[in-house]
């Protein structure tokens, strides 16, 4: 996917364990951005402290630590805390949502979701950032 | 000895009171009785003196007669006397029959009495007729001391007779009045002894009939209201006569049997409440579980749709979208079969049949489509019979089959073992994939639990090992796991031979 050039495009950190929707939204979010894969929380959260992305995609049912776990870990790091993120989860009780927004996320997908939807929000996101 | 029932208690009780309160007035009227006898017998015998009495003034008087005549200056011009005397004769034979009569029940006085009207008798014959006569021819002589002497003598003799009659009556008389006094006196004393005995005897029956038959019908009253308050727990005494005893006993059993139904009734309604949220969480987790293929059939469609792709990148992302809608498909199927295995509402069709024919039925199917992984297939030649439903068996096989082959590498070693060990049939399938961590091994088997399946490129709805152990644990079977890292895992179910017992969920 990264062109392996020097690049100013934003970059996007995808954290699922489900490798088919992984790979879903690295092909949704496409060129205009340089992705980064994790499959588990800590994964995630090392490769967050390595380099803060520009954007976060976050699956929340996942082995080991939660997303939600990652969510309240990066809020309370002061270097984290600005980095956008979007919660992508296929629980989406208004109890799941509340508590992913509490955790601290920007917005909220629920899977299934819509690929151009998925994609307009990764803009928004990191336009509101820049 | 069989005991006797209440109301025959009760009658015997009651008899007895009636027995015991009968002889008592019969006592009392005994008394009554031997106090009129000794009454009369009090009064015969003041009769008896009257009619001495009358004897002895009748003697007395014949003699004041006698001596009136016999000293008047002329007893010629003197009848009165005379006449005095013919009746007082007249009435002599009266007052003595009478005497006679009274005393007629006792030899002695009967004797003495005939004794005195013998000399009364005498001395009116020999004296005082006698007497008469000489009186009325010579007076003088009629007066004379010898007469006197005689008439003193003759009544002496007559009233010392009398007098014994009176002396014998008034000594039996005055031995009557203490006789009687005692007679009264018992009578009193058996009257009040047997009033108070009645009386205690009726107040013991009361105390006897409250304490065995009120009281207990009072606390099973009160357990009754306990009852229908809802509190079960409450017992009674066991015991108790007759009707009384069985009420208890009856009681005893009605409240056993409410506790147990309602306890029963209780542990229905737990069931019914876990099975309710089991269900609940079970179509969470099956709507959790259909958004995830969900989402790639949508997602890599609509991409497709909406972009321009490689060729190659086209394909891939078809058979993306194609192996996720088979896992949707398959996800639908182990749905359904969890669900009727778990709800009940699923019915084993047992029969026997050959468990090592179903081993090759289902090798062959499996490995006839995959010729990268290498079967070993260690079954004894005869038969090895099982009681059981041989299509859901045979998806237990399938199931255990098509995960070994999942997960052992392309060129991979999968053993097949049938055999049979301590009476039961044992059917294992060892693959020789990377194996499953300790900690997982009990986790395997429940539902939507995928292991490393889930962050690797193996299909599978996480029900299938679920499925297979309700299947075998319906059939009154084993399921497990044993695995070693790096090297492969083994599972094993154990069923029991034919004829197998009946087993119901």
């Amino acid at each position: 996917m990264n062109g392996g050039h020097l690049d100013d495009r934003p970059r996007a950190l995808v954290v699922e364990d489900e490798d088919t929707l992984r790979e879903l939204i690295i092909v949704t979010l496409g060129e205009a951005f340089a992705c980064e894969e994790a499959t588990d929380g800590d994964t995630a959260l090392e490769l967050l402290r390595a380099s803060p992305p520009d954007l976060m995609l976050l699956d929340v049912a996942m082995p080991g630590r939660s997303g939600i776990d990652v969510l309240r870990e990066m809020r309370a790091d002061p270097v984290l805390q600005k980095v956008p993120v979007c919660v992508v989860s296929a629980w989406q009780s208004p109890g799941d949502v509340a508590k992913a927004l509490e955790a601290g996320a920007d917005r909220f997908l629920a899977k299934p979701f819509r690929v151009d939807e998925l994609a307009s929000i990764a803009r928004s996101l990191v336009e509101r950032r820049r | 000895m069989k005991r006797l029932s209440l109301v025959g208690r009760v009658a015997l009780l009651a008899s007895v009171v009636a027995l015991v309160v009968g002889v008592i007035v019969a006592s009392a009227l005994l008394a009554v009785l031997s106090l009129r006898h000794a009454e009369s017998r009090e009064s015969q015998a003041k009769d008896v003196t009257v009619a001495t009495l009358g004897v002895q003034t009748l003697a007395v008087e014949i003699q004041s007669s006698l001596r009136g005549y016999v000293l008047s200056e002329n007893p010629r011009l003197n009848p009165r006397f005379l006449t005095l005397l013919r009746g007082q004769r007249e009435q002599l034979p009266g007052a003595l029959s009478q005497l006679y009569r009274l005393v007629a029940d006792d030899p002695v006085q009967l004797r003495r009495a005939r004794t005195a009207g013998q000399e009364i008798h005498d001395y009116l014959t020999d004296y005082v007729t006698p007497v008469i006569a000489i009186a009325k021819i010579s007076p003088a002589d009629a007066r004379g001391p010898a007469s006197g002497d005689e008439d003193r003598l003759r009544t002496q003799q007559i009233h010392q007779e009398l007098g014994l009659i009176l002396a014998t009556e008034n000594a039996r008389s005055i031995h009557r009045a203490v006789h009687t006094k005692a007679v009264a006196r018992t009578a009193v004393i058996i009257g009040i002894v047997g009033l108070a005995g009645s009386a205690v005897l009726v107040l013991l029956f009361g105390a006897w009939v409250a304490s065995g038959v009120a009281q207990p019908l009072r606390r099973a009253a009160d357990a009754a209201t306990d009852v229908a308050r809802g509190d079960l727990s409450v017992r009674l005494d066991e015991g108790g006569a007759g009707e009384v005893g069985a009420l208890v006993t009856a009681f005893n059993s009605m409240a056993r049997s409410l506790e147990v139904s309602r306890r029963e009734l209780q542990l229905q309604n737990e069931r019914l409440r876990e099975s309710e949220q089991h269900k609940r969480d079970l179509i969470s987790m099956v709507s959790h579980e259909l958004r995830t293929p969900l989402a790639a059939v949508l997602g890599f469609t609509s991409l497709l749709l909406e972009r321009e792709f490689p060729p190659d990148e086209q394909q891939r992302y078809l058979e993306i979208v194609d192996t996720q809608a088979r896992r949707l498909a398959a996800l639908a199927g182990d749905f359904l079969d969890v669900q009727l295995l778990e709800g009940g509402g699923f019915e084993l069709d047992l029969a026997p049949f050959d468990l090592i024919e179903l081993a090759h039925e289902q090798t062959r199917l499996f490995f006839s489509h995959s010729e990268s992984h290498q079967l070993i297939l260690d079954v004894p030649d005869e038969p090895l019979i099982v009681n059981g439903d041989r299509d859901r068996l045979a998806q237990v096989v399938g199931n255990l089959l098509s995960n070994a082959i999942k997960y052992s590498p392309e060129g991979g070693e999968v053993r097949v073992y049938v055999g049979e060990r301590s009476g039961r049939a044992v059917f294992s399938v060892t693959d020789s994939g990377l194996g499953i961590p300790t900690e997982d091994r009990e986790r395997v088997f429940d539902k939507f639990y995928r292991g490393a399946a889930k962050t690797t490129t193996v299909g599978g709805t996480g029900l299938g090992l679920a499925v297979a152990r309700e299947i075998v644990t319906t059939h009154g079977g084993t399921i497990d796991v044993d695995s070693m890292l790096g090297t492969g895992s083994t599972f094993t179910f154990e069923l029991p031979l034919s004829p197998a017992p009946v087993v119901s969920v």
